[in-house]
């Protein structure tokens, strides 16, 4: 961990992650693994059996990945230990070049908000704010973030405008509506944009289509798809849906843990 | 930005959120309220016995007798003997005497027989004398002086004829007609029982009940009419208590014994500012109770405060998923909760001062008519503004249970979403 003095910012620029602020990349930034995990082993505390038992898991940047498995395969837990909310009980969780485990509780806090963006399956928008506000909540979380968001744009407001504009939901009638009155797919495309703004090298969907009919579907993904490739996201895409498979680069799947 | 969250939060729950503002609201008007009434109460008691060292009437307890005789609450049982004032008032050690008689009334306010002394040298709050805003002292045997109150809510002025009635219930059933008294004069405002008093010359009491108790079918008032008829000579007078100013201060407890120890009839003289911690000592309990109840009140608008948090938490569960999914810490999840219970309890204190001051402001004539003491809306004191910020500590601590729970969820939960 170095502090950027100029800006006062945290910034990473421990081994291969780029130095916030710098224009320009390093060839080995632009190299190193977005994810890099290996040997996971999770379980939940006093539970004899884990959860997530030897996953590796390889991201590249720029990569749109599939993961899938069947419910109850531990993806959940997998993306929780990726984002660093779970520790694992062994093997390592690099992301960015970055240990997570090595971090501080505040500081991987800190690492999520900077550099990952999450769709949940459903239920993505906090009730109580609005459309932009959503869109916009990460930025409140994380100066990095922010400053990635006012690097095209005036405001973080209008980034998050131009994002959903992007998202076919730039429709002032349906910025004014309050997110619960919002239909699943416009939620889901809402969280998109959330997950986007300020452009984190990693989005996780996780399951972020189940509750949508299968044309809308295939729309949502182009979306994300087209957005994750303008800023430069690598998209890990958890899903029991194989059917949307052949969509992404590739393919890992998540096996259950053996009885 | 935690803050902004907790404020957009609650409105979301406006409901809940302005149920839980208003309960402690009223219960902070009510905390405050209670200690405003007993404070503006126990001045207001203290102001009308200043001045005066010793009260004197017939053997009885010094808390009974420093109620009716200054207070105007209660009724003398016995009374004293003219020439036992007489007597008591020709002590080399005594400056002036204020004989006091009690037991008529008018429409509801008590009639104070007295002499010209009690303009002379009644104090109250703090060494002020009587001030007439209208007319003058009565000098005969007809003349009546009001208080504020009795001119206020009788809408006298000086002129108008008085009847008095015998007793002092609000129900007046014997009338003393053949004696009416004249207004005279209008006291200025003390906020002590002389504002609700109607002064009149002692000997003007005596003519009354000389007179008999008018044309009453009522045996008793008849005999007492005529028990009054022989007592109609000055020095067969009676009277119910009298005041006393000392030259020297220092001989009031002299004064005191030999006064409860007077011969002539058992007397019981008090000192007013000894006695009045005494009788507050007796209110002291009713005031601790009272204070204790409003305290619990308060306890009971935090409980439900943290009630409707702890309710919510469970709903919220996903809520909080999604907050750490964007970078929200634990510790800023915890900061949520707690920010969230501040902000209502502030909102309910501020609320319940406002409460408070606009009841004061409408109700002050009202308490003033009733209980006798003025009560003003006031900017609050040091002591209220501690008292204001306990309930918000309060509210704080309180609100660490449902924050310190949301924490707990927020790392057991971690990014999956419990629906």
């Amino acid at each position: 961990m170095v502090r950027d003095g100029a800006s006062g910012m945290r910034a990473v620029a421990q081994g291969t992650v780029r130095p916030e602020g710098a224009a320009a990349e390093t060839p080995a930034a632009r190299a190193a693994p977005v994810v890099d995990l290996t040997g996971v082993v999770f379980s939940w505390p006093g539970a004899a059996r884990p959860v997530v038992s030897a996953a590796s898991l390889r991201l590249v940047r720029g990569e749109r990945v599939f993961m899938s498995g069947p419910s109850g395969s531990g993806k959940s837990t997998l993306l929780s230990v990726l984002t660093g909310v779970l520790a694992p009980r062994a093997g390592k969780v690099r992301v960015l070049g970055t240990d997570l485990a090595a971090l501080r509780g505040a500081a991987r806090d800190r690492f999520r908000a900077d550099h990952i963006g999450y769709i949940f399956q459903m239920f993505n928008l906090i009730p109580y704010l609005s459309v932009l506000e959503n869109v916009c909540l990460p930025c409140g979380f994380s100066s990095v973030r922010r400053r990635r968001a006012l690097r095209a744009t005036p405001s973080v407001e209008a980034e998050a405008r131009r994002l959903l504009e992007h998202l076919d939901m730039g429709d002032a009638a349906v910025l004014r509506r309050p997110v619960t009155e919002l239909s699943v797919g416009q939620q889901q495309r809402v969280a998109a944009a959330r997950a986007l703004i300020g452009a984190p090298e990693l989005v996780i969907a996780d399951e972020p289509t189940s509750a949508l009919d299968a044309d809308r579907r295939t729309a949502f993904l182009e979306l994300l798809f087209r957005e994750c490739a303008r800023e430069g996201a690598t998209l890990l895409f958890a899903s029991h849906d194989v059917a949307l498979a052949p969509l992404f680069d590739r393919k890992v799947d998540i096996a259950p843990v053996a009885a | 930005m935690i803050l902004t969250l907790a404020a957009k939060s609650l409105r979301n729950r406006r409901l809940t959120a302005t149920l839980t503002v208003l309960s402690i609201a009223l219960a902070v008007a009510l905390l405050l309220g209670v200690e405003r009434i007993r404070n503006a109460s126990r001045e207001a008691f203290a102001s009308t016995v200043s001045g005066t060292d010793l009260v004197v009437g017939a053997r009885t307890s010094p808390a009974h007798l420093l109620l009716f005789a200054v207070f105007h609450i209660g009724n003398p049982n016995n009374n004293v003997r003219w020439d036992s004032f007489r007597a008591v008032a020709a002590r080399p050690d005594v400056a002036w005497t204020i004989p006091l008689s009690l037991g008529d009334s008018h429409r509801g306010f008590r009639v104070l027989g007295t002499s010209g002394d009690y303009f002379d040298h009644l104090r109250y709050a703090r060494d002020r004398a009587l001030v007439f805003a209208q007319g003058t002292r009565f000098d005969d045997a007809h003349g009546a002086v009001i208080g504020a109150d009795v001119a206020q809510s009788l809408h006298y002025a000086p002129g108008q004829q008085i009847v008095l009635a015998h007793g002092t219930g609000e129900v007046e059933t014997s009338l003393h007609k053949e004696h009416p008294f004249r207004v005279v004069g209008i006291l200025e405002r003390t906020g002590t029982p002389v504002d609700r008093t109607i002064h009149v010359a002692l000997e003007g009491l005596d003519l009354v009940h000389a007179d008999g108790g008018g044309a009453s079918p009522d045996p008793l008032a008849a005999a007492l009419a005529a028990r009054a008829a022989r007592t109609a000579d000055p020095h067969e007078r009676t009277i119910s208590a009298f005041l006393i100013g000392l030259k020297a201060r220092g001989s009031a407890l002299s004064v005191q014994r030999a006064v409860n120890e007077y011969a002539g009839e058992p007397l019981t003289a008090i000192l007013p500012g000894v006695t009045l911690l005494e009788v507050w000592e007796i209110a002291g309990v009713a005031e601790r109770a009272l204070r204790a109840v409003s305290i619990l009140v308060v306890a009971v608008g935090l409980a439900g405060m943290l009630v409707a948090l702890l309710t919510s938490l469970n709903e919220r569960r996903r809520e909080m998923a999604v907050l750490r999914s964007v970078g929200a810490r634990p510790a800023q999840i915890f900061v949520l909760i707690l920010g969230e219970a501040m902000l209502l309890a502030s909102a309910g204190v501020v609320l319940g001062l406002v409460v408070l001051e606009v009841a004061l402001g409408a109700g002050a004539p009202s308490v003033q008519a009733h209980l006798g003491f003025a009560i003003d809306a006031t900017w609050p004191t040091r002591e209220e503004f501690s008292v204001m910020l306990l309930v918000i500590v309060a509210a704080g601590l309180a609100s660490v249970w449902p924050a310190w729970r949301s924490y707990q969820f927020s790392l057991i939960d971690g990014m999956t979403l419990r629906v």
